[in-house]
C-alpha cells in the first residue's frame, strides 16, 4: 500500500489536498532535492511573470535589471515562512522538524508555481478582453496553495484546524518580526559604517595636514 | 619607420580635420540639448523641432527699449507688447521689424486722456483691444484710434468678496465678446464678464489636489461643528496663471511649482474641463539638477498658447522649457533654458504663436526671442496635423520620415503603428506598438493577427491537434500493455 515514488508522492501530496500531507508524514516520504528544484522553480517563475509577459498586459521597464528583489519576493520569503513557522510551532507542541517544514511547505507552493507559468505561457497566446480566464487561473492556483499550505502545517504540526490557524497567523507576526530586525540591523550596521568612515575620513585629513 | 611617421601624421590631420568640424557646429549650436522622453518617460537627446532665430528688442524695432514687458499678443496682422515698466502699448507689424503704433494715452468718452499704469496683459479681436491695466485695477476696451469704449471696474456683486483687490493680469474675449480676466489673488477661477461690462461670475476654477491632507480635512470636517469649522485653515486650489482661447475652447495654465493637477487645463463653454478624466501630464517628468545653478529648477507652467494647428505651448518659467504639445496632449517638442545666448532666457514671461514661429517675451531681457520651425519640425507638424484628423495612410510616410532623422521619438513609432494598424499590416504594427512601449495599441494589433493567422491555418491547426491526441492516446495504451506484460 502506498508504494510510490517520490515523485508520484509529489503528485499525490498536490492532488490529495485534505489527506495528501498526512499519507506523506505515516509513510515518512518527502524529498530535499524535489523542494529545492521547486524552490528554483518558483524564483524562476517569478522572474518570468514580470519580465516574460505578454506584451499585450503590461510594458515592462526593461532598462535595468535587479536580481535581487527577485530573489528576496521568493526565496528569503520561503526561507522565512519556514523558519517563522519552525519557531513559532516548537512552542506551540508542533511535530514537524525544520526539514519537513520546508518539504511540505515546498510541495504546497506547486499549484501557485504551475499557475505562473500557465499565465506568462498563456499571455503571449491572449488578448486584453480575454483576461478573464487567467485571472481564474491564477485565482484557482492561488487558493489551491493557500489549502495545501494550511493542510501541509497542520499535518506536519499534528495539529487541529483551530489552532494551524492560529499557528499560521503567528507565523506570519513572526515573518513581520524578522524581517523588523533585519531592517532594524541593516540600519545599524549603516550608522556603524558611517561612524567608521567618518572618524576615517577626519582622520585622513588631520595627518595630511 | 617612415611609413609609422605618415600614418601618425595622417591620424593627427584626420584629428584636426575631425575636430575643426566640430567647433563649427558648437558655435551655431543652441545653449541647451534638445530633449525628448522616451517610452519610459526618461529624457533622450532628440532633434529639435524649433530653432532660434533671433532676438528682437525695443530698440530694434524703432521703439525704445521695452521695461519688464509682460506679454504679447498676435491679431493676425501686428503683435502687441505689453510693455509695463514704460505703461504703454507697442504694436508692431507681422514680421517684427518696425512699430505701427505706440498706445500711451487714451481718450476718455467724456474727452479727458487717461494714462495707464503698469499694465500686464492684452488681447486684440474685431478691432477692439482689451487691455488688462492691472496697477489701476481696470481693464480698458480701445478701438485702434486710442478712444476709450468701454471701462471695466471691480464688480459691485453680491459673488465678488468686496474685500478682495481687483487686479487684472491677463485678458482675453470669446467670439460673442464675452470678457474673462485672471485676477492676482482670486483662486476662484477667471471673472467672466458680458459684452457690456456686467459680471457674470467666475469661470473655470481648479480643483484642490486630493493630497492626503486634503482629504483628511475632508472627513474631519463631516464630524465638526459650522463654529469650529470657520475658524480652521480652508484648502484653497491656486489661481489660475494664464490662459489663451482657441475657438470654442479656453486653455488655462497654474504657475505652482507644488501643485500637480491642473496645471493645464481646456475649459469648454460650461467650464468643465476636458482634460480632467483623461492622464495628461505637462512639463518636465523628472527635473535634472541643475549644475551651473546648483539646484533643482522648480518647474510652473506660467503661459499657454494655441497655434493655428491646434498646438499646445507651454511656457516654463523655473526652467526656461517650451513645451508644445499637440491637441491630444503628445509632447512634440521641448526647447528654450535658462541662459544668457540666444535661445536661453532669464524671466520669460508670455508665449505667443504665429505660422511657423514662437515668440517669447522676456521681462528681464526685455526683449522677444523668436523661434522658427526646423525641417525636422515641420515634418512632425504635418505629420501630426494628418494623424489627428485621420489620414493615417497619408501620415505614414511622414511618420517613416520622422523616425529617419530621430529614431528616439516616441510619437512617431505609436503614429506609425496606428496607421499600420488601419492599413491591415498588423505584424508591423505589433512591431511598432512594441517599440512605442504602447502596450494597448498592441493589443488591438494583435488580436487582429491572432484572428488573421488562425483563420489562414484553422485546418493545420485542426490536423495538429488531433494527431497529437491521436498519438498520446496510441502511446499511452502501447504503455499500459507493456506495465501490464510485465
Amino acid at each position: 500500500m502506498m508504494n510510490l515514488t517520490q515523485k508520484q508522492w509529489l503528485k499525490h501530496a498536490v492532488t490529495h489536498i485534505f489527506e495528501g500531507f498526512e499519507d506523506m508524514r505515516w509513510k515518512k516520504s518527502g524529498s530535499l532535492k524535489i523542494s529545492f528544484f521547486i524552490l528554483i522553480l518558483f524564483f524562476l517563475a517569478e522572474i518570468a511573470h514580470e519580465r516574460l509577459y505578454g506584451f499585450q498586459f503590461y510594458a515592462v521597464y526593461d532598462k535595468t535589471f535587479n536580481i535581487i528583489p527577485y530573489f528576496i519576493k521568493t526565496i528569503v520569503l520561503f526561507m522565512a515562512w519556514t523558519v517563522g513557522n519552525w519557531s513559532v510551532c516548537t512552542v506551540l507542541d508542533g511535530e514537524g522538524t525544520m526539514k519537513n517544514i520546508f518539504i511540505y511547505s515546498a510541495y504546497a507552493l506547486v499549484p501557485y508555481i504551475s499557475q505562473m507559468y500557465i499565465n506568462t505561457v498563456l499571455s503571449h497566446f491572449l488578448v486584453r478582453d480575454e483576461y478573464v480566464f487567467m485571472q481564474a487561473i491564477e485565482i484557482i492556483g492561488t487558493l489551491w496553495t493557500a489549502v495545501l499550505i494550511f493542510s501541509a502545517v497542520k499535518s506536519v504540526h499534528q495539529y487541529m484546524v483551530l489552532k494551524t490557524f492560529s499557528a499560521i497567523f503567528l507565523t506570519v507576526v513572526a515573518m513581520f518580526i524578522m524581517l523588523a530586525l533585519l531592517i532594524l540591523f541593516m540600519a545599524l550596521v549603516q550608522q556603524v559604517y558611517i561612524f567608521i568612515s567618518t572618524v576615517y575620513t577626519e582622520i585622513i585629513y588631520r595627518i595630511r595636514v | 619607420m617612415k611609413r609609422i611617421l605618415k600614418r601618425f601624421f595622417m591620424l593627427i590631420f584626420l584629428f584636426l580635420a575631425v575636430g575643426h568640424t566640430i567647433n563649427l557646429t558648437a558655435v551655431k549650436a543652441s545653449p541647451y540639448i534638445s530633449y525628448n522622453y522616451d517610452r519610459w518617460g526618461d529624457a533622450v537627446p532628440s532633434q529639435a523641432g524649433y530653432i532660434e532665430k533671433r532676438i528682437v528688442s525695443g530698440d530694434d524695432i524703432g521703439a525704445d527699449s521695452f521695461n519688464e514687458p509682460s506679454d504679447i499678443f498676435f491679431d493676425g496682422n501686428n503683435f502687441y507688447i505689453v510693455d509695463t515698466g514704460n505703461n504703454r502699448i507697442v504694436s508692431v507689424d507681422g514680421s517684427l521689424e518696425n512699430v505701427s503704433a505706440i498706445y500711451e494715452k487714451f481718450k476718455m468718452k467724456d474727452g479727458s486722456l487717461t494714462t495707464l499704469n503698469k499694465p500686464e496683459g492684452i488681447f486684440v479681436s474685431d478691432d477692439i483691444i482689451y487691455i488688462a491695466d492691472t496697477q489701476n485695477s481696470r481693464i480698458l476696451l480701445v478701438n485702434h484710434d486710442a478712444e476709450v469704449i468701454s471701462e471695466i471696474t471691480k464688480p459691485d456683486s453680491e459673488i465678488y468678496d468686496q474685500n478682495k483687490t481687483f487686479l487684472p493680469k491677463r485678458v482675453i474675449a470669446d467670439k460673442a465678446g464675452n470678457i474673462y480676466t485672471v485676477l492676482s489673488n482670486i483662486t476662484t477661477g477667471c471673472a467672466m464678464f458680458s459684452p457690456q461690462g456686467e459680471f457674470i461670475g467666475f469661470y473655470g476654477a481648479n480643483r484642490i489636489e486630493p493630497t492626503a491632507e486634503a482629504v483628511g480635512n475632508y472627513f474631519r470636517n463631516i464630524f465638526m461643528s459650522d463654529k469650529k469649522k470657520a475658524r480652521r485653515t480652508r484648502q484653497i486650489p491656486s489661481g489660475i496663471t494664464g490662459f489663451d482661447i482657441k475657438g470654442d475652447f479656453i486653455f488655462t495654465c497654474t504657475a505652482s511649482s507644488s501643485v500637480l493637477s491642473d496645471t493645464v487645463k481646456k475649459l469648454n463653454s460650461a467650464g468643465k474641463n476636458i482634460f480632467a478624466d483623461r492622464n495628461v501630464s505637462f512639463g518636465d517628468y523628472k527635473l535634472k539638477y541643475d549644475t551651473s545653478h546648483y539646484k533643482i529648477p522648480d518647474s510652473s507652467i506660467c503661459d499657454i498658447d494655441i497655434s493655428e494647428n491646434g498646438n499646445i505651448n507651454c511656457l516654463d518659467f523655473g526652467t526656461g522649457h517650451i513645451f508644445q504639445y499637440d491637441e491630444e496632449c503628445n509632447l512634440l517638442f521641448i526647447m528654450g533654458t535658462v541662459a544668457e545666448q540666444t535661445g536661453g532666457f532669464k524671466s520669460p514671461s508670455a508665449i505667443e504663436s504665429a505660422g511657423e514661429n514662437i515668440y517669447i517675451l522676456d521681462s528681464q531681457k526685455n526683449n522677444i526671442t523668436v523661434f522658427t520651425e526646423t525641417s525636422f519640425g515641420k515634418t512632425v507638424h504635418k505629420a501630426v496635423e494628418l494623424y489627428n484628423t485621420g489620414y493615417y495612410a497619408e501620415s505614414l510616410d511622414l511618420w517613416y520620415e520622422v523616425l529617419r532623422r530621430d529614431g528616439n521619438y516616441t510619437y512617431a513609432y505609436n503614429g506609425t503603428a496606428f496607421a499600420l494598424l488601419r492599413k491591415g499590416d498588423y505584424k508591423n504594427s505589433m512591431k511598432y506598438s512594441k517599440l512605442a512601449g504602447n502596450s494597448q495599441l498592441y493589443n488591438k494589433a494583435f488580436e487582429e493577427y491572432r484572428s488573421v493567422f488562425l483563420k489562414e491555418n484553422s485546418a493545420k491547426i485542426f490536423f495538429a491537434l488531433l494527431t497529437t491526441v491521436i498519438v498520446f492516446t496510441v502511446f499511452g495504451k502501447i504503455k499500459k500493455r507493456g506495465e501490464q506484460n510485465q
